[in-house]
C-alpha cells in the first residue's frame, strides 16, 4: 500500500534528523521501538528504491518524543526552483502549494521570475567557413514560492518532502530568514558592570 | 554434413565478429539448422523470419494491459506509489505526445519515448499528497499565534539571519554560497544612547542604511555556516560594546566630523549676532557683551532663524525649507 511505504520512507529520513516544537519550547525527536543496529540496517534498506517491505521493517509506529530546545522561527522561507521545462515547473508549483496548504503553512507570494536565456554562437564547420555559424540557447525558467512565518520543525519537514520529490532536471535554492532575540550579552554595555577591566584592543570590525 | 558445414560457417561468422560461443552454441546451431528449412519466409507481423544465430529464447506473448482491468474508483496511489517512469500499460489515459508527422496526429502512448523522458507527477496526485501530508503532520509545529504580523516579529525578535541552501544535480554536492550568513538588525532595537549610536554608525560605515535604520553584516570568511554565524554575532557584540566606550581622542571631534548640523557655535550664529549687535549699537551705547549676547539669542526671531537654518542644513534644500528661511530672515531684519 502506498501510505505505509511513504511513512517508512519519511521516518527513515527523519530518524537521522532532529525535530523541534515551539509550543512548550521543546524539541521533537523520533524514538522507535528498535535498536540502533536495526536503524542502520533499516536506513540502508530504505535508501534502495525498489525494495520496500513495510510490515517486516517496523513492528509498531514510531513514537514522537519532545526535547528541551527552543525551535527556530523563520519569518520568510523562499523556495526558488529552476528548470529548463516550464510545464514541469508548473506541475511542481501545484504540488508544492498543495503540500504547504495541507501542512498548514502560510503562503506568501507565488510568482514566476522572468526566464533567462543564455545564447552561444559557434562555427558550423570543423575547419574554415567562418561565415556559417550555428546558434544554441539554454533557457532557464524560474518559479518562486514564499512561505511566511514557519517554525523550524515544519520547515524541515516541508523542505525534506519537497526536495525528495524534486523532479529530474530541476534545481532548487532555498533562502531562509530566521528571526532571533537580541542575545543577553548585547542587552547592556559591559563597561557598566566591570569598569576596572582593561579596555580591550581593537577588534576586527572592518 | 549440412549441419556440420553450417556449423563451420556459423563459427567462422562469429569468429569474425569477435564472439566465442562454445559447445552450447554449437548444439543450438545444429538444432536451428534443421528448423530453418521448415519456416516460411514471412510471418504475420510482416518481418521476414531470419535464421536465429545465437542463444535466443522464443518471445513470450504479453498479456492484456493493466489498464483494461482498472476500475474508476481504484486507489491510484497503489498504481504509482513513488516516482516511476511512464508506463503506457499502467496509465489508463489516452495520452498522445509528439510532432504530428505528415499532417497526422501526435504519436500514441505505446512505446512513446517522449512520454517516458519527461518527468511525470503521476505519483503526486492530490490524493497522494493529502495522504503524505497526513502522515507528516505530527512532525510539524505551530507558529506562535501572538506573532501574527511582521511588526510583532520585528518587535520581539529584532535580529534577522539569512542563509541559503541549494539542491541540484552535478558532479559536486557543495555550493560555496551556502556558507554566507547575512545578519540584519535595526539599531533602534538595540540599547544605545546618542553617542553610542553615532559611534556605531561611524564604525560600520557602509553597512548601515539610514533610510531603514538597518545594520547589515555579511560574513563569508569562515568555511562553515555555523562558524560564520558565530562570527557575525561576535562582530555585533564587539560593535555594541565598543560603541559604548568613549576614547580619549573622541574629544577632538571637529565640526567636519559631526553627522548633523548644530547652529550653536557656528558661523551662522556668529554672523547673526554681529549683525544684530551692529543694528543695536547704532541706537544704544556700550553694554556688557555677555548679557547682550544672551538677550539677542533669547529673541524669538533668532530662535526661528536658528530652526530654519538647522532644518535647511540637515534636510536639504526643498521649497518648504527655503520659504521658512526666507520668512525667518525677513522677521529678523525687520524687512
Amino acid at each position: 500500500m502506498a501510505a505505509p511505504i511513504v511513512i517508512v520512507r519519511n521516518v527513515g529520513a527523519v530518524a537521522r534528523t532532529v525535530f523541534r516544537t515551539s509550543r512548550a519550547l521543546h524539541k521533537v525527536d523520533i524514538c522507535g521501538t528498535y535498536d540502533r543496529q536495526a536503524i542502520s540496517s533499516q536506513s540502508w534498506r530504505l535508501q534502495t528504491p525498489a525494495t520496500f517491505h513495510t510490515a517486516s521493517v517496523f513492528r509498531s509506529a514510531p513514537a514522537i518524543t519532545v526535547i528541551d530546545e527552543p525551535d527556530t522561527l523563520y519569518q520568510k522561507v523562499e523556495v526558488l526552483v529552476k528548470g529548463h521545462d516550464k510545464t514541469v515547473l508548473d506541475s511542481y508549483e501545484f504540488f508544492a502549494t498543495l503540500a504547504a496548504k495541507e501542512l498548514g503553512i502560510g503562503l506568501g507570494k507565488v510568482y514566476e521570475p522572468p526566464k533567462h536565456i543564455e545564447k552561444l554562437t559557434v562555427l558550423k564547420s570543423v575547419h574554415i567557413f567562418k561565415k556559417h555559424r550555428v546558434q544554441y540557447e539554454m533557457r532557464t525558467h524560474y518559479r518562486c514560492i514564499e512561505l511566511s512565518r514557519v517554525t523550524g520543525s515544519t520547515v524541515q519537514v516541508y523542505l525534506e518532502y519537497i526536495q525528495r520529490n524534486l523532479p529530474e532536471g530541476v534545481a532548487m535554492e532555498v533562502t531562509k530568514t530566521a528571526i532571533e532575540k537580541v542575545p543577553e550579552h548585547i542587552q547592556k554595555p559591559m563597561w557598566d558592570d566591570a569598569p576596572k577591566e582593561e579596555q580591550a584592543s581593537q577588534s576586527g570590525e572592518k | 554434413m549440412s549441419a556440420s558445414t553450417m556449423c563451420t560457417t556459423a563459427l567462422s561468422f562469429t569468429r569474425t565478429n569477435g564472439l566465442c560461443l562454445g559447445n552450447y552454441a554449437l548444439s543450438l546451431l545444429s538444432r536451428t539448422a534443421t528448423y530453418s528449412t521448415a519456416l516460411s519466409t514471412n510471418n504475420g507481423k510482416g518481418f521476414p523470419n531470419r535464421p536465429i544465430r545465437g542463444p535466443r529464447r522464443p518471445k513470450r506473448e504479453s498479456g492484456a494491459p493493466r489498464t483494461e482491468k482498472m476500475l474508476e474508483n481504484q486507489d491510484w496511489t497503489a498504481v504509482y506509489p513513488s516516482a516511476a517512469p511512464f508506463k503506457p500499460s499502467a496509465v489508463p489515459l489516452p495520452v498522445r505526445m509528439g510532432y504530428p508527422v505528415n499532417r497526422g496526429v501526435p504519436a500514441e502512448k505505446k512505446g512513446n519515448l517522449e512520454l517516458m523522458k519527461i518527468p511525470n507527477f503521476l505519483h503526486l496526485t492530490p490524493a497522494a499528497i493529502q495522504k503524505h501530508c497526513d502522515a507528516l503532520k505530527p512532525f510539524c509545529t505551530e507558529w506562535p499565534a501572538s506573532l501574527d504580523s511582521d511588526a510583532a516579529c520585528e518587535e520581539h525578535f529584532p535580529i534577522q539571519l539569512e542563509s541559503k541552501e541549494f539542491v541540484s544535480a552535478g558532479s559536486s554536492l557543495r555550493n560555496p554560497k551556502t556558507r554566507v550568513v547575512t545578519l540584519k538588525v535595526k539599531l533602534s532595537s538595540l540599547n544605545l544612547d546618542e553617542h553610542a549610536r553615532k559611534k556605531m554608525v561611524k564604525l560600520v560605515d557602509d553597512r548601515y542604511c539610514k533610510e531603514t535604520d538597518t545594520l547589515t553584516i555579511v560574513t563569508e570568511s569562515c568555511p562553515l555556516r555555523q562558524q560564520n554565524y558565530d562570527y557575525a554575532m561576535y562582530l555585533l557584540t564587539v560593535l555594541y560594546h565598543e560603541s559604548w566606550k568613549t576614547e580619549v581622542w573622541e574629544a577632538e571631534k571637529t565640526r567636519a566630523d559631526m553627522e548633523e548640523y548644530h547652529w550653536e557655535d557656528s558661523r551662522s550664529q556668529k554672523n547673526v549676532l554681529d549683525t544684530l549687535r551692529r543694528m543695536r549699537v547704532t541706537s544704544e551705547g556700550e553694554e556688557d557683551p555677555g548679557a547682550v549676547r544672551e538677550e539677542l539669542l533669547g529673541q524669538p526671531e533668532v530662535q526661528e532663524y536658528r530652526e530654519s537654518v538647522t532644518r535647511l542644513k540637515n534636510e536639504g534644500e526643498t521649497e518648504e525649507t527655503m520659504l521658512q528661511y526666507r520668512e525667518a530672515v525677513k522677521k529678523l531684519l525687520n524687512v
